[in-house]
């Protein structure tokens, strides 16, 4: 996407992709600064990805250097030859990172329909269920997240890594806070990284000390979860460097 | 302590993208420029070794959509065109800038690069590719090892054991085809780990992989000797640890050797900067601008105002830091000998269009590695020959992990490509469906889950999602992966109506001409 390319778009198409690109533009603004907004808002973007990090993908990505940037003008939500939906009560959930992780849905037609019939206008939500105590279900820790009918996927902040979780879909009757939930679907079980150490029972001796500080583990921002251990890393290459003792 | 030991390990790999339907196709350039400028001059460079008596020794993936494309004809008489339009415009270049003296080195070397691809690719190789990488394999001169068949994100499928086995034994079945080995080895696409995958991979009897950083020390429990020896799953798979300088060294943009300001700027290319009515007769579109592959500038530094390039700076500057890398990795090995109980390990694992296509002098750089490594500090090996040395490992379990920014799956998930799973799963639950309602079919119903089982393999490809968010290419990805669940979901209704249209099929199986073997019944459930 280039100014020559954005030129020949029409005020609309380029209100869209301002739209698309998560933009709020004034009402009424004129093109040419419409046209600016977009081309700044992808410098930035650019930039951002850039000082995110110097991990391969970025170097990855000149393998595709035949053409120039063309992404963006083509709404994503309008594909040909796919099903918008699959009439199905389902859910389906992915870790991202340690943080965060995905999940979509959807209910049936008739599902649906039962809802509405037997419980008016009764709400979604999700329930995310811990189960890293390997508790039984009815025992186990949970939030819920509201959603609306229209909602078909969100991403869900975890509170912790390491975290052996499900996220079901689940309703109650409308007004009624108490109400017992009922479950329309469960996702997969899934479990998020881990974000600590994991010495074993021996801790870490001197000499792993000192080849995880070589390994460059200062730059992972990793610590350990043995409170006891006397050489454990507490914070980023902190205790342990290179050459320590030596 | 006996010296240190390093692990040079490429990854070749560019996702299937052939179109026989068009009479050009622009997205094919990607292949032809890695050729060109990538897989050519690797060879080149394994030659030049060979013939000095080097002991070179290298790990290396060709995934199996490189090695399909590789091999294909279409794309290979489709590529002797592309050079032919790449010496058209060297020629014209050479007319335009006839009076300036300044640009005339670098100007002969694009003019020697697509000459001497051309007598390689016909003459020498004649166009069987895989076949000269195939020479120095059964020498033992580099190792080659697979992938996921279509370079699949793996983490994002560990619910789904039949599509993680689909990308595992349709990789193992091409590269037995074409290399006539079982491979030791499996590089995990975009170094995606999670620990639900050592035993879809230990089944196939794989015996090792690569890892990050991250998803070793964050493993259970801690490996003692850091990233300088691999750990051991406790099913047995041996995993392989990157090391962390040397990843830095040179994949970082900012601070990695590709930096210098000597070496060649990237993205700073005719194709852009000069009339698009003189450049029309060498681009695939007439009017839509390019990367043509001729940039005369260097790096120089933060600023618009480039130095012209000089290739023979450049050229030093790789001979001074291959000098540079072999010596940091001699100083860290040195180090961590002091704590180890036998020689350190260093694995650098890098893609292998790094080198030539993005990084110009990355070859130079390579060679000369190896040069500089004779007789030095440091044993260069493949990682076969590591773990024949030292089959026993620490035992331990690593965590989710990849190489992609944020070090997990952040790349293949987020806002710009999220839409592709609820699609994409769908697809592999029917695709299973298909698979135990039709588990013995022969001749056309035969082909045509075949056919289905191919669709589905090509939309799980990572690259679709990490080129939608990159911006680049953004809806050419995005068709790519449509038109792969769209064929499929066509032929889940054929077979779920009882008709099939043969016309049809054929064009499609002629055009996604990939993986020939692929058996749809991989795709039943695991039991």
């Amino acid at each position: 996407m280039n100014s020559e390319k954005l030129e020949s778009l029409s005020l609309e198409a380029l209100c869209a992709l301002a739209e698309k690109m998560g933009l709020d533009l004034p009402a009424g603004l004129d093109r040419p600064f419409v046209v600016e907004e977009i081309l700044d808002a992808l410098v930035e973007d650019s930039e951002d990805r850039r000082s995110a990090g110097d991990e391969a993908v970025h170097v990855d990505e000149k393998k595709y250097s035949g053409s120039e940037l063309d992404g963006l003008d083509a709404p994503k939500d309008d594909v040909p030859g796919l099903e918008s939906r699959y009439n199905e009560t389902t859910i389906r959930a992915l870790v991202r990172d340690p943080s965060w992780a995905f999940a979509y849905w959807d209910v049936s037609d008739s599902e649906r329909a039962a809802l509405a019939g037997e419980e008016s206008a009764a709400p979604l939500f999700l329930r995310v269920v811990d189960l890293s105590s390997g508790c039984e279900d009815a025992a186990c820790e949970h939030f819920d997240i509201p959603v609306s009918a229209d909602d078909q996927q969100w991403y869900i902040n975890l509170p912790h890594g390491g975290m052996r979780f499900r996220i079901d879909l689940c309703t109650r009757k409308a007004g009624n806070h108490s109400a017992r939930a009922r479950t329309l679907a469960r996702s997969n079980i899934l479990s998020s990284p881990r974000q600590e150490l994991h010495p074993g029972p021996g801790g870490i001796d001197q000499s792993s000390a000192r080849l995880l500080n070589l390994s460059g583990i200062s730059d992972l921002r990793i610590q350990t979860i043995e409170p006891d251990n006397p050489l454990r890393i507490t914070s980023p290459g902190v205790e342990l460097q290179p050459g320590d003792g030596d | 302590m006996a010296n240190g030991q390093l692990a040079l390990v490429l990854n070749a790999h560019l996702p299937f993208v052939r179109h026989p339907e068009y009479p050009r196709f622009l997205e094919e350039r990607w292949f032809f420029e890695a050729l060109s400028e990538t897989y050519l001059p690797l060879l080149r460079l394994f030659r030049r070794l060979e013939a000095d008596s080097i002991p070179f020794k290298l790990t290396l993936t060709i995934s199996p959509t490189l090695a399909s494309m590789l091999g294909d004809k279409l794309l290979g008489d489709r590529y002797l065109l592309y050079l032919e339009m790449q010496s058209r415009l060297a020629a014209a270049e050479e007319q335009r800038l006839s009076g300036d003296p300044t640009f005339q080195p670098v100007l002969r070397l694009y003019s020697e690069l697509y000459r001497q691809d051309r007598e390689d690719f016909e003459t020498l190789y004649g166009r069987d590719i895989l076949g000269a990488f195939d020479y120095l394999y059964k020498k033992g001169r580099i190792e080659l090892i697979t992938s996921g068949a279509s370079h699949a994100f793996l983490p994002m499928f560990v619910d789904c054991p039949e599509a993680v086995s689909a990308q595992i034994e349709t990789a193992i079945v091409a590269h037995r085809r074409l290399f006539g080995k079982h491979p030791t080895g499996f590089w995990l696409p975009q170094l995606g780990w999670h620990p639900g995958l050592a035993d879809a991979l230990r089944s196939y009897n794989l015996l090792y992989t690569i890892i990050t950083t991250r998803s070793a020390l964050l493993g259970d429990p801690t490996p003692h000797r850091g990233s300088f020896a691999p750990v051991q799953c406790p099913n047995g798979l041996t995993v392989f640890i990157r090391d962390a300088e040397a990843t830095k060294a040179v994949w970082s943009e900012s601070e990695g050797y590709p930096a210098d300001s000597a070496y060649r700027d990237f993205y700073r290319d005719i194709g852009f900067d000069l009339p698009i009515d003189y450049l029309s007769p060498y681009l695939e579109e007439e009017h839509a601008r390019i990367f043509t592959g001729f940039k005369y500038w260097s790096v120089t530094g933060p600023t618009e105002a480039k130095s012209p390039y000089d290739p023979e700076r450049a050229a030093r500057r790789a001979r001074e830091h291959a000098a540079h890398f072999l010596a940091a990795r001699a100083a860290s090995a040195g180090l961590a000998s002091r704590w180890m109980d036998r020689p350190p390990l260093m694995v650098c694992p890098y893609d292998a269009e790094l080198f030539g296509h993005w990084w110009f002098e990355g070859p130079l750089w390579l060679e000369a590695l190896f040069r500089q490594a004779e007789g030095g500090p440091l044993d260069i090996v493949t990682l076969g020959e590591y773990l024949r040395q030292f089959p026993e490992n620490q035992v331990s379990m690593p965590e989710f992990s990849s190489w992609g920014d944020g070090g997990y799956a952040e790349v293949w998930l987020d806002g710009s490509n999220d839409w592709i799973y609820r699609h994409l799963f769908k697809a592999i639950e029917r695709m299973t469906e298909l698979a135990e309602r039709f588990p013995d079919e022969s001749g056309l119903r035969e082909r045509i889950l075949n056919q289905a089982a191919r669709e589905v393999i090509l939309a799980m490809c990572s690259d679709w999602a990490l080129i939608m968010r990159a911006g680049k290419a953004h809806a050419f990805a995005r068709r790519q992966v449509e038109d792969a669940i769209g064929n499929f979901g066509k032929i889940y209704d054929m077979l779920c109506s009882n008709t099939v249209g043969t016309e049809w099929l054929t064009r499609l199986e002629k055009r996604n001409n990939i993986f020939p073997d692929v058996n749809y019944r991989i795709f039943r459930k695991k039991r």
